[in-house]
C-alpha cells in the first residue's frame, strides 16, 4: 500500500466509487484465456470438487466430483480437466518463428483464476497430480501426471512478478483499481467488481455489499458457502453414495449435484468474463508484449524441455536453490515496478510523492554545451533545468531517466529550493545522435512538461535469460538431477 | 470487584452466560483494543445473536465436511489404544517403551458435567505431576480451567501427553495438511495460539516448570491421511496471551465507565421471541465503544455491526492504509486536509502537507 | 439418460428446491428456529420424492445377480471377529478384521445399537443365551469404557481396562492376527493391509508393507508386550476383584446407577 494508493481508497470511498489507480493495463490479456473457476470439498487438503474452465464465456465445460473422497471419481476428475487444459496448451504451439536455434511460440497459455486462493488450489493439484504414473500398482488416468506438471509451471510462473501466464482476478484489478473497501474485502471478486463496475443505477459500496450476500453470489471459491455444504452438498452427496450404481436414484443425485454446483459456479463465471471486459477497457501497457514474450519465452522452453526429458518438478528447492529464486524474484519486482511507472504517469505518481522522481517544466536549456570528458575528448553533454512543485528527495550527483527520453542519463548536478518549489539542474548524456551538434528533438526545448525518475530497469529491452547451462530447471533448461522416487508414486495406505 | 459481575450480569442480561473456549480466548489477542468486545466477552454475550437482533447477522458457518473430517482425523489417530499417536510421540518426543499408560476424561462414569469433568482431570493432572512413576503418559480429552477477566473457561485440549523427566505436553490434533513439510501460515498460527491457551491453563494448575512451551502439532501429511507430528513453540503466544489476559483486569475501569443501567438484554417473551426494540439494543451498543479493523469480520460476531458504525472511518480501509493517511480518523478529514480545506491542527501539520502532496500529484495525473 | 418423470415428482422437486432456498435464507440470515422447521419439512418432501421416483424406476430388464447377503447373523460376525481378536475391540476394527477374513458386508451403522440391543436382551432375560456382546469397564470406576466391545464369556479380567490395557490389547491382536494370517492359505490384500496398520505401530514391526511377515510382526509385538504385560495384569485383576462384586448386569454392561449423565452446570 503505498501513499497514493491509500489515498485513492479514500477518494473512492467519498465518490462511492473505485478509483483508478494506472491508466493503462499493465498485464497481458490473451485472446484466448483459459478461464477456471473451481470448486474444493471443505476440510481436505485438495479434494477437487467441482470446476467451470472454458475459453470463451458461452458453453464452458464443466467438471464435477459426486463424491470428493473417492479416488477413482478424484482422478478421473483431473483426467478430465487435463483433455481440457493440455488440448489449451496444445493450441498454444499451432504458431512458432525460429530464433536462433530456438523455437519460439507465438502463443502461450494464460490461466485466468478468482483469486489468490485459486492460484493455491491450481498449485496444490499440480503438486497432487505430477508425481503420479500411468502404470504400476496405482496408475492414474493418461494426461494426469502432465497436466500436474503443468499446473505446477503455471503455479511457478505465476509467483514472477511482470508474468501473465496465470493471473488472479481479484490481485489484478486491485492492481489497476482502489475499492472502497479494504484488502481483505477485495479478495471477494464479486464486492471488488461491484466498486469498479457497478450495475447501472447503483454506486460502488451498495454493489459491493450486495456482493456479500452468498445466496446471491454464491463464494468464488474453492471454498463453498458452509450452508450450502450443509444444507445442500451434503445430501446431495448422501443421496449419491447411497444409491446403487446405474439407478435412477443415483441418476438424479447427479442431476442435483450438477444442477446445484452449476449454480454455485456460474455467477463466478460470469464475473471472470465481466472482469476481462473491464481490463480489456484499458490500453496496454508500453512493456506489456516484452514481457508476455519472456512468458512465451519460458512457455517454448518447457514445452521442449517436457517432450525430451518431462521429469516432474522436485518436490521443494533446496536451500541454495530457493535463496537465488528468492534473490531474483525480488530484482523482477523491482524491474517490473520500475517498468510500470515508466509506462503509466498515475504509477510514476508514487515514486513522484516519495521524491523519488518528479514533473516539472523545463525553465532553461543549454543545448550545445560540450565539455572535455575525462579521455581529453570534447563531448556533448546539454544542461537543462528543471522546475517542479514536487517534493524532490534525490542527491546530486543522482542518474535519472525520462520516460521519453529512455535512453538519455540525466544526472543532477544542483538543485535549488524555494518557496515557490525545486529547480533541477540537469546533464544530459547519450540519446542525441553523433553529430557535434545533439540532433533535433533529442533534447528537451523550454515550457517542456518533463517527468524524471531514479527507478529504471537497467536492460529495458528484453529481459535477458541467463545462459542456457545456468538456466533453472524450471524453464526448461539442464534439469538438476531429481529422480522421482517409487515413494512419489505411491499412494499412501490409510 | 464483587460489583463488576453484578454489572456484568446486569449487561448480559436475563441470557445465560456463553460458553467461551480455546478459540474465543486466543481471539482476544487479535483486537485487544476493543473495549466492546472485551465488555461482551467478559459478561458473557452471546455476540451472535446480539449481532442477528440488531440486522447484522455474523455469516460465520462450519461446512460439516471439515468438521467431519476434522474428528475422523482425530478418531485415526487415537483408535487402537493411541497406536499411531504412540509411534509419533515415542519419535517425536523421546517417549520410553514403557511410557503407554492412558487416561479417558472425556466423561466420569459417563458423567460429562464440566465441573466433575474438571475436578478429575485436575486430580489425575496434579498426581501424575506430584508422582511421576504412577502417572500415565496420555491424558485424553482433560478438561482445564483458566480464569479469564473474572469468568471461569472451560478449556479442552485434545491430548496432553506426559513425559518421564515430569513435563507436560499438548497435543494437538488438526486435519489441516502438511504438504512437503509446509503448511499453511495462518492455520498453523490459529493452532500454535489455541495451544497457547491450554499451555497457560496447564501452566497455573501444576507450575511453569511442569509443562512445555512446545506443543505437539499432529496433522495429515501431504494429500492422504497419514499423520505426521511437529513440535511447536508457543513462547512467543504466550508472552502475547499473558500480557493480553492481565489486561483484561481492566474490564474493571471499562465497565465502571459505563451508565450504571445499561443493559444488552434482548427480553425474551414466553415464546421466546426477543421483545427488546433493535434501536434500544443499537443505543446501548453505542455507548461501548468499539474498534473495528477488517480483521474483525473473520473472528468477531459483530463484525458487519461494527462495520457499518464505523463506515467514513479509515479504519474500515485497514491498518496500513490508515496509517499511510497519517493516521487521521475519517476519510473525510483526510481528504479535508488532502485539499486544503480543513485546516490541521498543531500536530498535524508534517500529516497535512504530506496528504496535499499526494492530493496535488495524484490530481494532476488523473485529471 | 432420460426416464420418465411423472408431474407429481416434478412438483416435488420444485418444492424441495425452493425449500432449500428457504433453509439456506434462513441460515445465512440466523434464524435458527425457522430454519429447523424448513429442514424437517424438506425433509418430508425429499422422502415423498425418493418413494415417487421409486414407484416409477423403469428397471431394465437386466438379470443382476443377487448380492450375498451376510451368512451369518450381526452379532455372530461380532463375535467371531472379536474371538478373532481376543481382547476388546473398537466398532471400526471389527469391521476391518470382518472384512478381512469374511464374506459378505457388516453395516456399520448397526454396530452402532448393538450393545444397546444386547442389553436390553440380557435384561428380558438374563442369562439365555451362550454369549453376549458386552461393555469393556473402566477399571477405575468400572464404567463401560468408549467405543469397545467384548464377549460375554472372556474372563473379567479380560473385559477391563486399565491404564496400559489400550496398548497391551491392540499387541495382543496383533499377534492374534499374524498367526492367523499365517495358518490361512491365500491370506489377500485386505488382510495383509489389516496387519500392516498394526505393524507400523509397532516397534520392529515391518520395515515396509511390502517387506512384513506376521513372524516377525508377532515377535515385534511380543517384545513389546512383555515390557507392560506384568503391570497390565495386575491392574486388571484388581479392578476385576471389585467388578466380581457388581451384579451381573453391571459387569456386562457397566456400572449406571453412579454414572448419572448430566448436562453440565
Amino acid at each position: 500500500m503505498s501513499a497514493v494508493s491509500s489515498y485513492a481508497k479514500a477518494l473512492a470511498v467519498a465518490a462511492g466509487r473505485a478509483v483508478p489507480i494506472a491508466t493503462r493495463r499493465h498485464v497481458y490479456l490473451s485472446d484466448r484465456p483459459l478461464v477456471f473457476v473451481p470448486l474444493a470439498l471443505a476440510g481436505e487438503a485438495n479434494a477437487p470438487l467441482a470446476a467451470m474452465i472454458g475459453t470463451s464465456p458461452h458453453d464452458p465445460y464443466m467438471l464435477l466430483v459426486p463424491q470428493p473422497r473417492n479416488r477413482d471419481l478424484r482422478f478421473g476428475f483431473a483426467a478430465s480437466l487435463a483433455e481440457v487444459v493440455l488440448a489449451y496448451v496444445r493450441s498454444c504451439t499451432a504458431r512458432f518463428e525460429v530464433v536462433g536455434t530456438d523455437r519460439l511460440f507465438l502463443d502461450a497459455p494464460q490461466l485466468l483464476v478468482p483469486n489468490a486462493a485459486g492460484l493455491g488450489f491450481v498449485k496444490l493439484l499440480g503438486r497432487s497430480t505430477r508425481f503420479r504414473r500411468t502404470n504400476g500398482p496405482y496408475p492414474v488416468p493418461a494426461g494426469v501426471p502432465l497436466l500436474g506438471r503443468w499446473l505446477t509451471h503455471l503455479g511457478e510462473r505465476s509467483e514472477h512478478p511482470g508474468s501473465s501466464a496465470m493471473l488472479a482476478m481479484t490481485q489484478t484489478l486491485s492492481a489497476h483499481w482502489a475499492s472502497g473497501q479494504s484488502a481483505v474485502e477485495d479478495a471477494n471478486l464479486a464486492a471488488l467488481l461491484g466498486w469498479i463496475d457497478p450495475p447501472e443505477g447503483v454506486c460502488g459500496s451498495e454493489a459491493a455489499l450486495a456482493a456479500e450476500d452468498p445466496l446471491v453470489w454464491p463464494p468464488a471459491g474453492p471454498s463453498t458457502d458452509p450452508a450450502f455444504d450443509n444444507e445442500v452438498l451434503a445430501p446431495a452427496i448422501r443421496a449419491y453414495q447411497s444409491a446403487t450404481p446405474d439407478s435412477p436414484k443415483r441418476r438424479r443425485a447427479v442431476e442435483t449435484l450438477e444442477r446445484e454446483l452449476r449454480g454455485q459456479m456460474e455467477p463466478t463465471w460470469r464475473l471472470m468474463w465481466h472482469a476481462i471486459k473491464v481490463l480489456r477497457r484499458l490500453p496496454a501497457a508500453e512493456t506489456v508484449e516484452t514481457r508476455w514474450t519472456a512468458d512465451r519465452r519460458d512457455f517454448s522452453r518447457y514445452h521442449d524441455y517436457l517432450s525430451t526429458d518431462g521429469r516432474p518438478q522436485a518436490r521443494r528447492d533446496g536451500a541454495v536453490a530457493a535463496a537465488r529464486r528468492l534473490q531474483s524474484l525480488e530484482r523482477e519486482q523491482t524491474t517490473f515496478d520500475a517498468a510500470r511507472a515508466l509506462d503509466d504517469p498515475l504509477v510514476m505518481a508514487s515514486y513522484r510523492v516519495t521524491g523519488e522522481a518528479f514533473q516539472g517544466t523545463v525553465v532553461s536549456v543549454d543545448r550545445n554545451r560540450r565539455i572535455l570528458s575525462e579521455r581529453g575528448r570534447r563531448v556533448t553533454r546539454p544542461k537543462v533545468v528543471v522546475g517542479t512543485g514536487d517534493p524532490v528527495h534525490l542527491p546530486v550527483g543522482e542518474s535519472l531517466r525520462a520516460p521519453q527520453r529512455i535512453k538519455q542519463n540525466a544526472r543532477i548536478t544542483e538543485i535549488a529550493r524555494s518557496a515557490d518549489g525545486v529547480l533541477v539542474t540537469l546533464e544530459l548524456d547519450g540519446g542525441m545522435g553523433r553529430a557535434a551538434v545533439p540532433a533535433p528533438g533529442s533534447v528537451p526545448e523550454v515550457g517542456d512538461e518533463i517527468t524524471y525518475t531514479s527507478v529504471y530497469p537497467d536492460a529495458i529491452r528484453s529481459p535477458d535469460l541467463p545462459p542456457t547451462d545456468q538456466t533453472p530447471w524450471t524453464h526448461g533448461g539442464p534439469p538438476r538431477p531429481y529422480v522421482p522416487t517409487d515413494d512419489d508414486a505411491r499412494e499412501a495406505w490409510e | 470487584m464483587d460489583n463488576l459481575q453484578e454489572r456484568l450480569r446486569h449487561i448480559r442480561g436475563s441470557a445465560a452466560e456463553k460458553r467461551h473456549n480455546a478459540r474465543t480466548v486466543a481471539a482476544l489477542t487479535s483486537n485487544p483494543g476493543c473495549a466492546r468486545r472485551a465488555v461482551l466477552d467478559a459478561a458473557g454475550v452471546d455476540k451472535d445473536r446480539l449481532a442477528r437482533h440488531v440486522g447484522f447477522p455474523a455469516k460465520f458457518g462450519q461446512s460439516q465436511f471439515a468438521i467431519t473430517r476434522g474428528n475422523a482425523f482425530e478418531a485415526q489417530v487415537k483408535a487402537n489404544g493411541y497406536a499411531e499417536l504412540l509411534r509419533l510421540l515415542r519419535e517425536t518426543l523421546g517417549l520410553e517403551i514403557r511410557e503407554v499408560g492412558s487416561t479417558n476424561l472425556e466423561d466420569v462414569g459417563g458423567n460429562t458435567g464440566q465441573e466433575v469433568r474438571h475436578a478429575r482431570s485436575r486430580q489425575k493432572l496434579t498426581s501424575a505431576a506430584a508422582d511421576p512413576n504412577a502417572a500415565a503418559t496420555f491424558y485424553d480429552h482433560p478438561l482445564l480451567r483458566l480464569d479469564v477477566g473474572g469468568s471461569r473457561v472451560y478449556l479442552e485440549p485434545d491430548l496432553v501427553a506426559f513425559h518421564h523427566d515430569g513435563v507436560f505436553h499438548v497435543v494437538e490434533i488438526k486435519s489441516f495438511a502438511v504438504i512437503d513439510n509446509q503448511a499453511d501460515a495462518r492455520k498453523v498460527a490459529a493452532a500454535a495460539t489455541q495451544s497457547a491457551v491450554y499451555v497457560l491453563a496447564l501452566r497455573r494448575l501444576l507450575g511453569d516448570d511442569k509443562v512445555a512451551h512446545e506443543v505437539v502439532l499432529v496433522c495429515p501429511k501431504d494429500f492422504s491421511n497419514q499423520p505426521v507430528a511437529t513440535k511447536v513453540d508457543v513462547r512467543k503466544q504466550l508472552i502475547v496471551l499473558n500480557h493480553q489476559l492481565s489486561r483484561l483486569t481492566r474490564i474493571e475501569s471499562l465497565v465502571e465507565a459505563l451508565p450504571p443501567t445499561l443493559t444488552l438484554d434482548l427480553a425474551p417473551d414466553d415464546d421466546g421471541k426477543f421483545s427488546r426494540p433493535a434501536a434500544e439494543v443499537i443505543a446501548a451498543l453505542g455507548e461501548i465503544e468499539a474498534r473495528y479493523a477488517p480483521g474483525c469480520l473473520a473472528t468477531c460476531e459483530m463484525a458487519f455491526f461494527c462495520r457499518q458504525e464505523a463506515s467514513g472511518c479509515t479504519a474500515t480501509l485497514g491498518l496500513s492504509v490508515r496509517e499511510e493517511l497519517g493516521g487521521v480518523e475519517t476519510v473525510a478529514e483526510a481528504l479535508g486536509l488532502a485539499d486544503g480545506i480543513l485546516v490541521e491542527g498543531d500536530d498535524q501539520a508534517e500529516v497535512a502537507a504530506m496528504l496535499r502532496t499526494t492530493a496535488r500529484i495524484f490530481g494532476s495525473v488523473a485529471a | 439418460m432420460v426416464f420418465r418423470v411423472t408431474s407429481a415428482a416434478e412438483a416435488l422437486e420444485r418444492r424441495i428446491d425452493e425449500l432449500r432456498t428457504a433453509v439456506r435464507k434462513a441460515v445465512t440470515a440466523g434464524e435458527r428456529e425457522r430454519a429447523m422447521a424448513l429442514r424437517g419439512a424438506l425433509r418430508r418432501a425429499e422422502r415423498e420424492w425418493e418413494d415417487a421416483l421409486d414407484e416409477l424406476a423403469d428397471q431394465p430388464a437386466v438379470l443382476v445377480p443377487r448380492q450375498a447377503g451376510p451368512l451369518l447373523p450381526l452379532r455372530e460376525q461380532v463375535h467371531q471377529a472379536l474371538t478373532l481378536l481376543g481382547s476388546p475391540a473398537a466398532p471400526k476394527l471389527i469391521i476391518a478384521v470382518h472384512e478381512a477374513f469374511h464374506v459378505g458386508e457388516m453395516v456399520p451403522a448397526r454396530l452402532t445399537s448393538l450393545r444397546r440391543d444386547e442389553e436390553r436382551s440380557f435384561r428380558s432375560s438374563p442369562h439365555s443365551r451362550p454369549y453376549y456382546l458386552c461393555s469393556a469397564l473402566t477399571a477405575d470406576l468400572l464404567a463401560p469404557a468408549r467405543g469397545l466391545l467384548a464377549v460375554s464369556t472372556w474372563p473379567m479380567a479380560l473385559r477391563v481396562i486399565g491404564p496400559l490395557s489400550p496398548r497391551v490389547d491392540f499387541l495382543n491382536s496383533a499377534i492374534r492376527l499374524a498367526e492367523h494370517l499365517d495358518r490361512i492359505p491365500e491370506p489377500g490384500p485386505t488382510a495383509r493391509r489389516l496387519l500392516w496398520r498394526f505393524a507400523a505401530n509397532i516397534p520392529g514391526g515391518a520395515a515396509s508393507a511390502d517387506a512384513m511377515t506376521p513372524t516377525v510382526v508377532a515377535q515385534a509385538a511380543e517384545a513389546e508386550l512383555k515390557i507392560h504385560r506384568d503391570a497390565d495384569r495386575s491392574h486388571r485383576e484388581a479392578a476385576a476383584k471389585r467388578a466380581r462384586q457388581l451384579p451381573d448386569v453391571e459387569q456386562l454392561f457397566g456400572n449406571r446407577l453412579r454414572s448419572i449423565s448430566a448436562t453440565g452446570t
